[in-house]
């Protein structure tokens, strides 16, 4: 129900954005022919075509560094960054050899299974088909990194955090936005204070959890991770949900009741429904607590349990970054958080705006 | 009287919702979570902070019992915070960290201003995919973004900063291996992680700026900047209010930044208070110590969040 939502909002936003050229150009052609016959000044059309040339300046402008990262990762030795050449805006040779180091071998192995058939010598032997998608060494790449480890690793980190994080935040932010209750407002104002001080707080105190973890034996658990990412996730997100539920008006739930539904109902057919957005942008922040935190993993976890950002920082040797492979191994990283990220932006504008931040 | 208490006040009126402290349970598992992991290691931070703790003798108890005794640290008083306190390094750390946060957010506020009014512009076209395209960055890993900036600002002839600086006739700078150079690019790299959090939120601030508010200012004849003055700024000043007191917390916690650039360097020049708390303890073995500083880091960033809340009465409608 809440996906089917989701993914009809998702439809409809990538119809609206295969649409846009011809809905832009069709804008276009309408300007031109209202300047045409003298109802548009001109001055008017060349300021706003100079000011979307700015404004479009600055974007790309902020986000070079991401350009010129996504060049050294396709250029092979990384040669934009420390050669005598000087920067160039597209590589010269460009190569997806890093993306294959990356990514390294996708290949199933051919299995043969043999049933011996009873009563008899005869056995049958069956020889299940080799899948090849992507053989590493025919692109010259013989030590390929062990990004699929680590993206294991990170996903059963993550995939806990999110659900335990999920659990204790959903409810605590109906209650704390439409119930009235003892220490209601306390807890609130801890969690406000929390708010960012949450995440950040993990390194100060990071010298009590090392020794605590050790103490315990868990400095190596993932699960243990989980369940701390977790809790730093708690307040902000809490407060987050709970005054994106503050902007829903009450009568929905009030017509709900009159029309018979029990309070669990009134929960799961108009709170949740209606939250969407907010739930969202929980859901990728909590996410992203768990997928991108480097300080904690690296001084809990081993070797062995390495997440990406741990295995990514791996790479960066004191005086020299393997820039190629290093861009290579964080775009893959990053790459489907951004396209979430790109998806979800309307959801994370409208979960961040505090609208109801009045409390 | 806040939404909240009206909507309670609705609620109440309902026959079968009635209220109780029962929905306090809805609340407790969150904040039991959160207070094991982040209340307990606070207390147990303050123990090892007035022991002698270093890895030998601290882990040589045994499970449970050894958490409950700090090992076979011995308990030395508060020698180490006499310590801490008397350090010039630490009031050098101590210093650097509220320049930080001073110079960073005012970089911060200031470019998330400009740009929050250059995508909310009328006279720009196109303004959603900009705003998509430009909180980009905000799902980058940290970690990642950071090293890449390391590279921008690289030493070498050929980092992208140097190689800026020698298009428009400058020679190179050594831009890590100097204090103040360093701290520039500390404040200009925390400037764009923190920009897309801050721009979100100024955006949408800018968004509730009713309109006839400005065409009334056009009327009555107001330039561009005595609109931004006297329209703009007070609409959006208790959201970009708060974003700034949330990203200055951000800034005084900064750790990855300077780890990553040069481990606070040069010679420890630049360590922010988190780094040299972390880097005492665990670069250096001396756990004691570097729970006594971060002790004293967190009532500072405790003493100034509950500062800010209560001023910038953040929490209005909670607290009272």
């Amino acid at each position: 129900m809440l996906f089917d939502a989701i993914a009809r909002k998702l439809a409809g936003d990538a119809k609206a954005i295969a649409a846009t050229p011809a809905r832009t150009l069709r804008n276009w052609s309408y300007t031109v022919r209202a300047v045409r016959r003298g109802e548009l000044p001109a001055s008017a059309v060349l300021k706003v075509v100079l000011s979307t040339i700015g404004a479009t300046l600055v974007v790309l402008a902020l986000l070079f560094p991401i350009y010129w990262i996504l060049t050294a990762a396709l250029s092979g030795s990384g040669s934009s960054l420390y050669t005598s050449e000087s920067f160039t805006l597209f590589p010269a040779e460009p190569t997806l050899k890093p993306f294959v180091w990356v990514v390294g071998d996708l290949i199933l192995p051919a299995y043969t299974v043999s049933a011996g058939v009873p009563f008899t010598d005869l056995a049958v032997v069956f020889q299940t088909p080799g899948i090849e998608l992507l053989d590493a060494s025919e692109f010259g790449v013989d030590r390929p990194s062990e990004f699929k480890r680590f993206l294991w690793n990170s996903l059963t980190v993550a995939v806990p955090t999110v659900l335990i994080a999920m659990s204790l935040i959903v409810p605590a932010a109906y209650a704390l936005s439409r119930r009235e209750f003892l220490f209601r407002r306390k807890i609130l104002f801890v969690y406000v204070l929390m708010t960012q001080v949450g995440g950040g707080l993990g390194v100060a105190l990071l010298i009590g959890m090392y020794a605590l973890y050790v103490q315990f034996g868990i400095n190596d658990n993932k699960l243990a991770l989980a369940v701390y990412y977790a809790a730093t996730a708690v307040p902000f997100n809490t407060w987050l949900l709970k005054t994106y539920m503050d902007g829903i008006p009450v009568s929905y739930e009030e017509a709900a009741v009159v029309d018979g539904a029990p309070p669990w109902r009134v929960v799961t057919e108009v709170i949740i429904p209606m939250s969407t957005a907010g739930l969202a942008t929980v859901f990728i922040f909590v996410f992203l607590t768990g997928w991108t935190e480097f300080v904690v993993a690296q001084t809990l976890l081993g070797t062995e349990n390495y997440t990406l950002p741990v295995g990514l920082y791996a790479l960066v040797d004191e005086y020299s970054i393997p820039w190629a492979r290093f861009s290579a191994f964080a775009l893959t990283f990053a790459s489907p958080i951004m396209l979430a990220y790109l998806f979800a932006q309307r959801y994370i504008e409208g979960g961040l705006s505090f609208s109801g931040m009045e409390g | 009287m806040s939404t909240v208490t009206r909507a309670a006040d609705r609620i109440e009126s309902v026959p079968f919702l009635d209220r109780g402290d029962a929905s306090l349970l809805l609340v407790l598992p969150g904040l039991f979570v959160f207070s094991a992991f982040m209340l307990f290691p606070v207390l147990y931070l303050v123990g090892i902070s007035v022991t002698n703790a270093d890895p030998a003798n601290l882990f040589a108890g045994e499970g449970v019992v050894g958490v409950l005794t700090f090992g076979d640290a011995a308990f030395v008083g508060l020698r180490n915070y006499a310590d801490v306190l008397t350090d010039p390094q630490f009031w050098n750390s101590f210093g650097v960290t509220w320049l930080f946060v001073a110079t960073s957010v005012t970089l911060k506020i200031g470019a998330s201003l400009a740009i929050a009014l250059v995508v909310t512009s009328d006279l720009v076209r196109g303004k959603r995919l900009l705003r998509a395209l430009i909180i980009f960055p905000m799902g980058l890993p940290p970690i990642f973004t950071i090293t890449v900036w390391r590279g921008i600002f690289s030493s070498a002839k050929f980092g992208l900063m140097n190689q800026l600086l020698s298009a428009v006739g400058f020679g190179s700078v050594a831009w890590l291996s100097g204090r103040w150079t360093a701290f520039v690019a500390y404040n200009v790299t925390e400037a764009w992680l923190a920009y897309p959090f801050m721009v979100i939120i100024t955006v949408s601030a800018l968004q509730d700026v009713p309109e006839e508010l400005h065409e009334a200012a056009v009327v009555d004849g107001a330039g561009f900047l005595a609109r931004f003055a006297h329209v703009t700024l007070p609409s959006i000043k208790r959201p970009v209010l708060f974003a700034s007191i949330l990203t200055s917390a951000a800034s005084f916690q900064q750790f990855l930044i300077p780890y990553v650039f040069n481990q606070g360097g040069p010679a420890r020049a630049n360590e922010l208070i988190v780094v040299y708390g972390y880097r005492e303890a665990l670069a250096f073995q001396e756990y004691g110590r570097g729970a006594a500083i971060s002790i004293v880091a967190l009532a500072f960033i405790g003493a100034f969040m509950w500062l800010n809340v209560k001023k910038g009465r953040l929490a209005d409608g909670v607290s009272d």
